[in-house]
């Protein structure tokens, strides 16, 4: 299966549409999830001052960010970690691969970790000639079978285990089964071998606490605790916005996280690591490296409403509210990061131009904003960035260069190439949109305009009626003229009711009323 | 080079940081987002509330409870002869089994060497915090552990006191024994006991229950990477972990 990308995000959802198997396995992934988390989150007396508190740390870190990860890298290194700044994916891509090199490094086994499908990081590992070996097993799966992880707290949800067990068959020559409990014990035997004969463990990080320079990673499995465990160098990667001020924060965020991703109180483990180990003849690793990564980060502090972004802390909970994310699915999106959250974070990490479907592929129901744990306010966000593509696409329009534009917006856009790149997008503004929406108020204004448009609209849809729909997704063409073609382009339109609620009032309903009124 | 090549790295990330954080700056004085009436507080909240009463024995119900919630094995035992015939039973049930439990691995805490020797049941090996690649062998690890939060049924691993990372994770069974007094209510008191600085362990492991995965089908596998059972062995008598303070020093102010 080929990787999507997200410049081809409507076809990429249409064509999820018709995967029926997808639908069922996203349908029973995200109730769930969705059930789970409800209930988990009602146990908490207080879920929303812990939300509040959250966001306020949060909030806290980011507008002084430069401090905490300096008391942060301070800390970590006077317990014996080693930190490594990567401004972008290729700098941390080069430093753990430098790192392998050091220590002569052929195998290397890793835990499930968002950063580094976001760098890449096993291609380049791979290219360098180094094998590497995902040990989640869905990341397992997934990588077994050459795909991309589709939801980001179960990446193999799109498999079946007929799938996973025919790809166990091929690819580890095991005897067919369908039995769940069978095909984990495959791949606990076969990684085991990995774990034991690995140079170089790699992992991501939940949080990095700036006062004890500690990082903590969350799991269920045991792959994490044996990927920092067993081989004699630990990597972790993590986003520069992982951090949070004071030991104690912990306790939010462990309240928070594992009940808005899973539904758990605490998933099974927490590593909780700081530094190395102290005498030669304990155990775990010798050296521990950190690698902070900023690929586009520091970019969205630059704006009240793009800096939320960074408060995410990978719950998926917004995934599994989401309606567009419940039918289409994560590779839809076409990056590690899909759902809402998605949406915002990846056209800011990489640039608006090659990623400007992604704030359109929301119906703004606000449904993601009521679970996120950290309060992310994901609609506004969504507003905001296609509010800079329409920016982007204007000044392309009248080749002017950001005269007066707000100076936030500028920085965020620093060195993207925005303009060109929006308007040779998939998203195509006309001055037909200004007009209509002229023609649209005028219309409003005027009840016999009104009236006499939705006659019109009446009699001309016939011509395009489909099964009772308009611009039946799935259909060859559109039967709508450009523009309008373009309305249905994604969705389904509802007909205009065969008759209008003035009509019936006209009928019969106002005699009804006044029938009913007691005289 | 690779020291230049830091240096600079860093200066141009935290220089980012400050630059995009200075123009944020006018919207941050209009934005609503900077305006929270919850102030951070230094320590967590209190999240349930307390039993009713703050003796050891509601607490050592309330993590057997919320052990077996996800899926661990509780047992209390009132005195040292009781440990040592819940472990007995706990072995010779799981020598019935494929999970076979002959071959055991112990950590170093000096406790345990005393109680296995006890034991009333035929093993094969009982090995003292064997090397990580003989550990793949070993059938059974067994551990004490530092603390136990009652809210959740988490114990509390220090690698600082114990030598029990690996012995608690490779082995298909985990048994671990916990003292009644070391359990405590919450999240919250558990992370402020772990403490600071030099008394905060290298590596803290909180363990909930067994191993599990659902990557398949949402299907609830147990035992994937780490322990498939978990049993743990509540000490409501003399405290174990005075013996092992002996060896390890002084523990952390818990």
């Amino acid at each position: 299966m080929s990787h999507l990308t997200t410049e081809t995000f409507d076809a990429n959802a249409r064509a999820a549409l018709g995967d029926v198997q997808l639908r069922g396995a996203l349908r029973n992934a995200t109730s769930l999830f969705g059930t789970r988390r409800l209930a988990a989150a009602n146990g908490l007396q207080n879920w929303q001052e812990l939300r509040t508190e959250a966001r306020a740390i949060k909030d806290l870190v980011l507008l002084n960010l430069d401090r905490y990860l300096a008391e942060f890298v301070s800390n970590a290194e006077s317990c014996g970690a080693q930190v490594h700044w990567a401004r972008d994916a290729e700098e941390a891509n080069q430093i753990v691969c430098r790192l392998a090199n050091e220590h002569n490094a052929l195998k290397i086994v890793k835990s499930k970790s968002m950063v580094t499908e976001e760098i890449h990081l096993n291609v380049e590992l791979e290219r360098h000639g180094l094998e590497v070996i995902e040990t989640d097993l869905g990341e397992y799966i997934i990588q077994l079978a050459g795909e991309a992880p589709s939801h980001i707290i179960v990446p193999a949800i799109h498999k079946t285990k007929r799938q996973i067990a025919e790809l166990f068959t091929e690819k580890l020559g095991i005897e067919p089964t369908d039995d769940v409990d069978r095909l984990t014990s495959v791949a606990r035997g076969v990684l085991r071998q990995r774990f034991a004969a690995a140079d170089i463990g790699i992992s991501g990080v939940n949080f990095g606490v700036a006062e004890t320079g500690t990082i903590l990673i969350l799991e269920n499995e045991g792959n994490v605790r044996l990927t920092t465990s067993l081989p004699k160098v630990h990597i972790a990667v993590m986003g520069i916005e992982k951090i949070l001020p004071r030991f104690a924060d912990l306790d939010v965020f462990l309240k928070l996280l594992p009940r808005s991703g899973t539904g758990q109180q605490l998933t099974t483990y927490q590593s909780i690591i700081t530094g190395t180990k102290r005498k030669q003849s304990d155990e775990g690793p010798e050296e521990l490296h950190i690698v902070l990564l900023d690929n586009g980060r520091s970019r969205m502090l630059a704006h009240p409403v793009t800096r939320q972004s960074l408060a995410c802390i990978r719950c998926g909970a917004c995934l599994n509210a989401c309606p567009v994310y419940q039918q289409i699915g994560g590779h839809a999106y076409g990056s590690v990061y899909p759902g809402p959250i998605g949406a915002v974070i990846t056209p800011q990490l990489i640039g608006l131009g090659k990623a400007a479907q992604l704030p359109y592929a929301s119906s703004l129901c606000g449904a993601c904003r009521e679970v996120c744990p950290v309060k992310i306010d994901i609609p506004e966000l969504l507003l905001h960035l296609r509010a800079e593509i329409t920016e982007g696409q204007k000044a392309e329009g009248s080749r002017q260069k950001a005269v007066g534009r707000e100076p936030g917006l500028e920085v965020a856009r620093e060195g993207r190439d925005q303009d060109e790149a929006v308007a040779r997008s998939g998203i195509k503004k006309h001055k037909m949109e200004g007009v209509a929406f002229k023609l649209f108020a005028l219309m409003m204004g005027s009840p016999g305009l009104y009236e006499w448009n939705g006659k019109a609209g009446r009699l001309f849809q016939r011509l395009v009626m489909r099964d009772g729909r308009i611009g039946k997704v799935g259909a060859t063409f559109s039967r709508l003229a450009p523009p309008l073609g373009a309305w249905t382009r994604a969705r389904d339109m509802r007909p205009i009711a065969q008759r209008s609620f003035r009509e019936l009032w006209r009928d019969g309903l106002a005699e009804d009323r006044q029938r009913d009124q007691p005289h | 080079m690779e020291h230049e090549r830091n240096n600079s790295a860093r200066e141009a990330i935290l220089g980012s940081i400050r630059q995009h954080l200075a123009a944020s700056a006018p919207y941050d004085a209009v934005h609503a987002e900077g305006v929270h009436e919850v102030e951070p507080r230094a320590a967590g909240l209190d999240v349930k509330p307390a039993p009713s009463n703050g003796t050891s024995a509601s607490l050592v119900e309330m993590f057997s409870e919320n052990l077996r919630a996800v899926g661990g094995h509780p047992v209390v035992a009132r005195n040292e002869a009781e440990v040592i015939a819940a472990l007995t039973r706990i072995i010779s049930d799981l020598q019935k089994t494929r999970l076979r439990a002959r071959r055991i691995a112990l950590s170093d805490s000096p406790a345990l060497k005393g109680l296995m020797r006890q034991l009333n049941v035929e093993v094969e090996e009982i090995a003292t915090s064997p090397g990580a690649a003989e550990l793949f062998d070993y059938d059974l690890g067994v551990s004490t552990v530092q603390a136990a939060i009652a809210e959740t049924g988490t114990l509390v691993l220090e690698s600082e006191q114990e030598r029990h990372r690996l012995v608690s994770l490779v082995p298909p069974v985990h048994i671990a024994i916990v003292d009644a007094a070391d359990i405590c209510l919450t999240l919250g008191e558990a992370l402020a006991a772990m403490g600071r600085g030099s008394a905060l362990s290298p590596t803290v492991t909180l363990v909930t229950g067994p191993s599990r995965t659902a990557d398949i089908e949402l299907t609830l596998a147990i035992g994937v990477h780490g322990p498939q059972e978990l049993h743990v062995i509540v000490n409501e008598g003399p405290e174990i972990r005075d013996q092992r303070s002996e060896v390890r020093g002084q523990r952390s102010n818990r």
